[in-house]
């Protein structure tokens, strides 16, 4: 079995982790330089506060029904986030940081230590919920895309109480049965349309499809998301074609390694990684968080007692979005640094970039009103421009090219976790 | 790391994380000059304030203290609050409440069906907790950090 932990609506409930005032309020958390609504809480989603949303069109939201706006707070999501997918740690070795707000769990071989998922998935709950103050959603089941399946039950039908297990060909049958395809994971609206003109609406419809059917028109990852929905693992992680909101490489070491210029050679293999899927996806980083563990199962070779345990992360903000390896490799050393600790050997050191935007980010409020073709136009000629005669040669007045712009955060909460002036006050 | 932030650059370019270490170096045995030391076999890892101080890093979070209603219990204003998340908030511990709008430290008595805390600076008050109140417990406070004058 596979697990899904979901935080609900992570950055709002990041902001009321330290602010229970915020709960049963309306919650929008902006994009860097406070351009559109990158994260909603449900309250905000209910009074149809759409993703990506600019800001000045939320004012008359914002005074009359009160909604809470923040800029966002990256260093604070990325401890949280960390904090969180710790947690998941201490439960199976296997955690898959699948995003800022997700993780997959494997838990082959945890049957008899887990033998009650359900009970397994609420106690995760319970102590995700007591220790952040996060909420989260499970989803079990054999494959990822069923856990996915599992996790969009749990999230929204509050009979789950947050949590659903899929382990029998029964209830399987019974989340696919009504479970749209367009919500499937890794179907675009590309092949949501291609879908529904041939008449397949639920996910079960799909799964029951002939192969060869799904191989010429889907290619190969249709068929492995048929085979997923029946329950054969494959991985589907590349099949993924949205953005994702962050990119983590975290490989584990081959061996135990104490030595800290072995690690800053991993970890510069790895932001180089990252660096080059975030220039893939035409995006830009604005955090860059690195972690570093130990072997929580590693015992001491010689006395068998249980080897000595570290986990350290740190998040850095950095001053602007960037997707340069360079820039990233000198910000990821300097979090490196701060966190490694002389005498423990090291599992794992991974390195995730969050608050992704576009590359183009500066000229992002432009197109927030939906393609206007004219804009997109200009936005070619002065490409054109800016490649013949040099970078930025053109560019918005308003946008500007303050290299603190991220100043305009005027909505910031504090950082109640990474500095000593910021953590919560109490009377 | 935060570079260039509003008004302060006294910050250091390094945040300070629930992980950040405190080494104090620590010897088996004293060391005497002209012999090669007996206690080389035996030096160990230094002692680490979060060994003592932050068992559960994950629930741990830290807070400053801004009031004197714990006084009582030497908690005074500005000092920092070492506090676990993951500890049951049983009758009797000095714990960090959401009451009513605000972060609180008060020890946590329980007389059902009421919740009382209690200050410990006679010039406050016990609180009842009334039914409606929005209430929540935040965490067990653990350690106190002071520094003396």
């Amino acid at each position: 079995m596979l697990g899904l932990v979901d935080c609900n609506n992570f950055y709002a409930s990041c902001e009321r982790s330290f602010d229970p005032s915020l709960i049963g309020k309306a919650v929008v958390v902006l994009s860097n330089n406070d351009g559109c609504v990158v994260a909603r809480s449900n309250e905000a989603k209910a009074l149809s506060i759409k993703m990506g949303v600019p800001l000045f069109q939320l004012e008359e939201l914002r005074k009359a029904h009160e909604v809470k706006v923040f800029s966002s707070n990256y260093t604070l999501y990325g401890d949280m986030s960390s904090r969180i997918m710790s947690i998941l740690g201490r439960y199976v070795e296997d955690v898959e940081v699948y995003s800022i707000d997700e993780a997959f769990m494997n838990l082959t071989g945890y049957e008899s230590v887990y033998p009650d998922l359900a009970q397994f998935a609420q106690d995760v709950r319970h102590r995700a919920l007591a220790w952040t103050r996060i909420p989260v959603s499970i989803g079990l089941a054999p494959t990822k895309t069923l856990c996915k399946v599992a996790n969009w039950y749990a999230k929204r039908e509050a009979e789950h109480n947050g949590a659903l297990v899929l382990d029998t060909p029964a209830k399987i049958e019974q989340a696919l049965y009504g479970f749209d395809v367009a919500e499937l994971w890794g179907v675009g609206w590309r092949y949501a349309g291609l879908l529904k003109r041939n008449g397949i609406r639920t996910a079960a419809h799909l799964r029951d499809m002939a192969d060869d059917w799904l191989a010429a028109n889907m290619t190969v990852n249709g068929l492995r998301l048929a085979h997923e929905l029946r329950g054969l693992k494959c991985n589907l992680i590349e099949t993924v074609a949205p953005a994702k909101k962050a990119i983590c490489t975290a490989p584990s070491f081959g061996q135990v390694i104490p030595d800290l210029d072995l690690i800053r050679q991993a970890l510069t293999t790895h932001v180089g990684r990252v660096a080059e899927k975030l220039r893939k996806q035409d995006s830009a980083a604005s955090a860059i968080t690195v972690f570093l563990h130990t072997n929580r199962f590693r015992r001491t070779p010689g006395n068998g007692l249980a080897a000595k345990q570290y986990y350290g992360s740190r998040t850095i903000e950095l001053p602007h979005p960037t997707a340069s390896t360079a820039e990233l490799a000198s910000y990821a050393q300097a979090a490196l640094t701060a966190i490694y600790r002389f005498g423990y050997h090291y599992q794992k050191v991974g390195v995730m970039l969050t608050g992704l935007v576009p590359a183009d980010f500066r000229q992002a409020n432009l197109f927030n009103d939906g393609p206007d073709d004219r804009q997109v136009r200009l936005a070619r000629v002065v490409d054109k421009l800016n490649y013949r005669y040099g970078r930025d040669k053109i560019r918005l007045a308003a946008a500007g090219y303050d290299p603190i712009w991220h100043h305009k955060q005027q909505w910031m909460s504090r950082r109640y976790t990474t500095r000593w002036k910021d953590i919560l006050k109490v009377k | 790391m935060r570079y260039s932030d509003q008004s302060d650059n006294e910050y250091s370019p390094v945040k300070a994380t629930v992980t950040t270490r405190l080494h104090i170096p620590f010897y088996a045995s004293l060391i005497k000059a002209g012999f090669t030391s007996p206690a080389e076999n035996y030096v160990e890892r230094v002692c680490d304030l979060n060994d003592l101080c932050v068992t559960n890093p994950e629930a741990t979070y830290f807070v400053r203290v801004d009031g004197d209603s714990m006084s009582g219990d030497r908690i005074e204003k500005d000092d920092v609050l070492v506090v676990d998340c993951s500890q049951e908030a049983t009758e009797g511990k000095i714990v960090v409440i959401w009451l009513n709008g605000e972060h609180t430290v008060k020890r946590i008595h329980y007389a059902p069906p009421l919740v009382v805390l209690v200050a410990s600076n006679p010039k406050y008050n016990p609180i009842y907790v009334q039914p409606d109140d929005n209430f929540r417990v935040f965490g067990v406070v653990t350690y106190v950090i002071f520094k003396p004058l």
